[in-house]
């Protein structure tokens, strides 16, 4: 009886939470389906027709494919680095011993609690002095100093929960330290890497600030080219909500592709 | 010059000696077995001798050459972890063949070396499997196994069998003396466990807070152990201690009173010839296997306080007039009631006299 009614209390509560998280998602999604007068309906409509036409209008835009390709190359290249160079670096927070290490953990977090807003301007007239704005690499190189600290916390966190005896019965293995990196650390690591290559992706694919301040035309990224358009008279919803979902899509192709490594128990068996 | 050496071995953890100094040497192919309490440095000093430690003084030499400052792989020596520490995401075939790899040995002659090992261990049904799909017991075999493949100069086991159940740490226990047998490697074991200690070694270091308290031949250190703590730790159960004091002392008899020998005093014969002054303090030892509850010739007077039957021997625990509980393993099962006072014998040359430091005399 108890038990009965807390799981219905239970379910119920978490229903709350789904629906109260997903509807801006849901409306954003049915929005960019409906065409200009049920979008303008009051009360709203529930019950459309639903049609391509937004979609077909914003491929159509140059502007907006180029933009998507844009948030990808800035988005892919930054997470491909910040994991190629966190990982590494991660490993050494976690099993080396050198000096200056807690400084060094510390200032990869202090650089989180500046507001980014405060930033923005030096940044600006960095990027302008040594002629980078309006360059993927600007993008790329701030979305860095944004990432790595993200990357390095979780893989160092995930790294020291490796037991240090499979690093010692590799080097009596003969491997070197490379070797205990790659073939040790980084396959039991999977988890963590894959967190935060999700964190990483997920920021840079969304970020907006330094990408409206850093770019002019040719390498507007998506979330930039989806406010652009509430510049005009008008407000075209429809294109605003697909060039939201578009702009959606990526991040959740991409998460769901890399949470199938983040599983715990990869040390199971490794130990007692 | 012997196949293994350390040479006055220091460690200090910052000003925390933990090894202090430890010399010792041991042949080709020995079983040589460090026992100790816990936190008396045995995996301290093993993994120094593997190169996983530093050696904060002295030196390490294996076959002849100083490797004290040699990477732990060029060293060829093989490490058996008390955690096992398989690689938990790779086969049982991969985790044996991986010392292998790394030295870039041909893929056939890999196969082979793993197929022997694996027809030795008998794991060879489980070569496909991850660690975590195997029991403890097979888990310990691989991680055997992975030292055997790479056919080391030296073996170093650090407790392998403590995270196993009794009945299997016996198994593996005499697999493991066979495996020595066998391949005929020279091994450094590290135990607390006294048993295993006694039956697999060629020579045991007892070792005391990062000192060497005795080295010696399992049998040598049973008879003749240099100190009270030798002898309360070799040997299960554990050595009896009672303190007397010297009525009388020539070479090679000494009277030692002591309430709870019959008519207060008992002769003993001192196993290193030592004659201690009239009016020491010193310390009796008595092991419990060696009292004897038929003897003619009683010599002590004990109050029994219980019993414990263990099938084919029983255990008597005994509360003496001073000092601590005596215990007395007798064969069979002797009718004991709590309370009685027994009469116990012992043969005089199985009594263990020690100075009042602990030192035998
Ligand atoms: N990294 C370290 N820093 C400081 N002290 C240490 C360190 N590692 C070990 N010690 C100390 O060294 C001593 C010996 O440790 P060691 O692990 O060799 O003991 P052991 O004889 O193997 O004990 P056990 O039987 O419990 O395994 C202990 O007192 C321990 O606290
Ligand atoms: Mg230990």
């Amino acid at each position: 009886m108890q038990t009965t009614l807390g799981r219905t209390l239970h379910a119920l509560g978490l229903t709350l939470v789904i629906l109260f998280t997903m509807f801006p998602f849901y409306w954003m999604v049915t929005s960019s389906l409906k065409d200009q007068s049920d979008l303008l309906a009051s009360p709203p409509v529930w019950l459309f027709v639903p049609t391509l036409e937004h979609y077909g209008e914003i491929f159509a835009d140059q502007k907006v494919v180029n933009a998507v390709i844009n948030s990808l190359i800035v988005s892919v290249s930054t997470t491909a680095l910040a994991v190629l160079l966190g990982a590494p670096a991660a490993y050494a927070l976690a099993r080396f011993e050198f000096r200056g290490k807690q400084d060094l953990w510390f200032w990869f977090i202090s650089n989180r609690m500046i507001s980014p807003i405060v930033l923005a301007l030096p940044v600006y007239l960095l990027a302008l002095q040594v002629k980078l704005l309006d360059t993927h690499l600007v993008l790329i190189l701030i979305y860095l100093t944004f990432n790595l600290p993200i990357v390095v916390w979780i893989c160092t966190d995930q790294f020291r929960s490796i037991p240090k005896e499979l690093e010692q019965a590799a080097r009596l293995d003969g491997a070197n330290q490379w070797i205990i990196f790659r073939k040790i650390y980084v396959p039991l690591g999977i988890p963590g890497i894959a967190v935060s290559a999700i964190f990483s992706f997920i920021f840079s694919w969304n970020e907006l600030l330094y990408a409206l301040v850093l770019t002019r035309r040719t390498v507007q990224t998506a979330p930039v080219i989806a406010t652009s358009f509430m510049s005009g008279y008008e407000l075209p919803w429809g294109k605003i909500m697909a060039t939201g979902t578009v702009i959606v899509l990526p991040v959740i192709i991409f998460a769901l592709l890399v949470s199938k490594h983040m599983v715990r128990g990869l040390t199971m068996g490794a130990t007692k | 010059m012997s196949f293994l050496r350390l040479d006055n071995v220091v460690k200090r953890y910052g000003d925390h000696k933990v090894i202090n100094g430890v010399s010792f040497g041991a042949e080709k192919g020995e079983f040589v077995v460090f026992v100790g309490p816990s936190g008396c440095g045995k995996s301290t000093l093993l993994r120094m001798i593997a190169g996983l430690e530093d050696i904060t003084e002295g030196d390490v030499s294996i076959d002849g050459a100083v490797v004290t400052n040699v990477e732990p792989a060029a060293r060829q020596v093989a490490m058996v972890f008390q955690s096992y520490a398989l690689y938990p995401h790779m086969s049982v075939f991969e985790n044996m063949a991986f010392g292998l790899r790394m030295v870039k040995t041909p893929q056939p002659e890999i196969e082979r070396r793993v197929k022997e090992a694996a027809r030795i261990l008998q794991i060879e049904p489980l070569l496909e499997r991850k660690p975590r799909q195997l029991s403890g017991g097979q888990r310990q075999r691989v991680a055997i196994g992975r030292a055997i493949v790479r056919n080391p100069k030296l073996f170093l086991f650090d407790e392998p069998l403590s995270n196993l159940d009794a009945e299997l740490r016996t198994q593996m226990r005499v697999e493991i003396a066979r495996l020595h047998r066998d391949i005929g490697a020279t091994m450094v074991y590290v135990t607390h466990d006294q048993i295993e200690a006694m039956t697999l070694a060629d020579r045991i270091v007892v070792l005391r807070a990062g000192l060497v308290e005795q080295v010696g031949a399992p049998t040598e250190l049973y008879d003749n152990p240099a100190n009270t703590f030798v002898a309360g730790f070799i040997g299960s159960p554990k050595m009896n201690f009672l303190t007397g004091t010297v009525t009388a002392a020539e070479t090679g008899r000494v009277m030692v009173a002591n309430a709870n020998f019959v008519g207060g005093s008992l002769v003993i014969r001192p196993r290193r010839g030592g004659v201690p002054k009239v009016g020491d303090m010193v310390i009796v030892g008595l092991r419990p296997e060696h009292l004897d509850l038929a003897s003619p010739t009683p010599a002590l007077q004990l109050r029994t306080d219980f019993a414990e039957n263990l099938g084919g021997a029983t255990q008597i625990y005994t509360q003496p007039k001073d000092g601590e509980m005596i215990t007395i393993v007798a064969q069979g099962r002797p009718k004991i009631t709590p309370g009685e006072t027994l009469t116990v014998g012992v043969a005089p040359e199985y009594v263990y006299l020690f100075d009042e430091r602990g030192v035998a005399v």
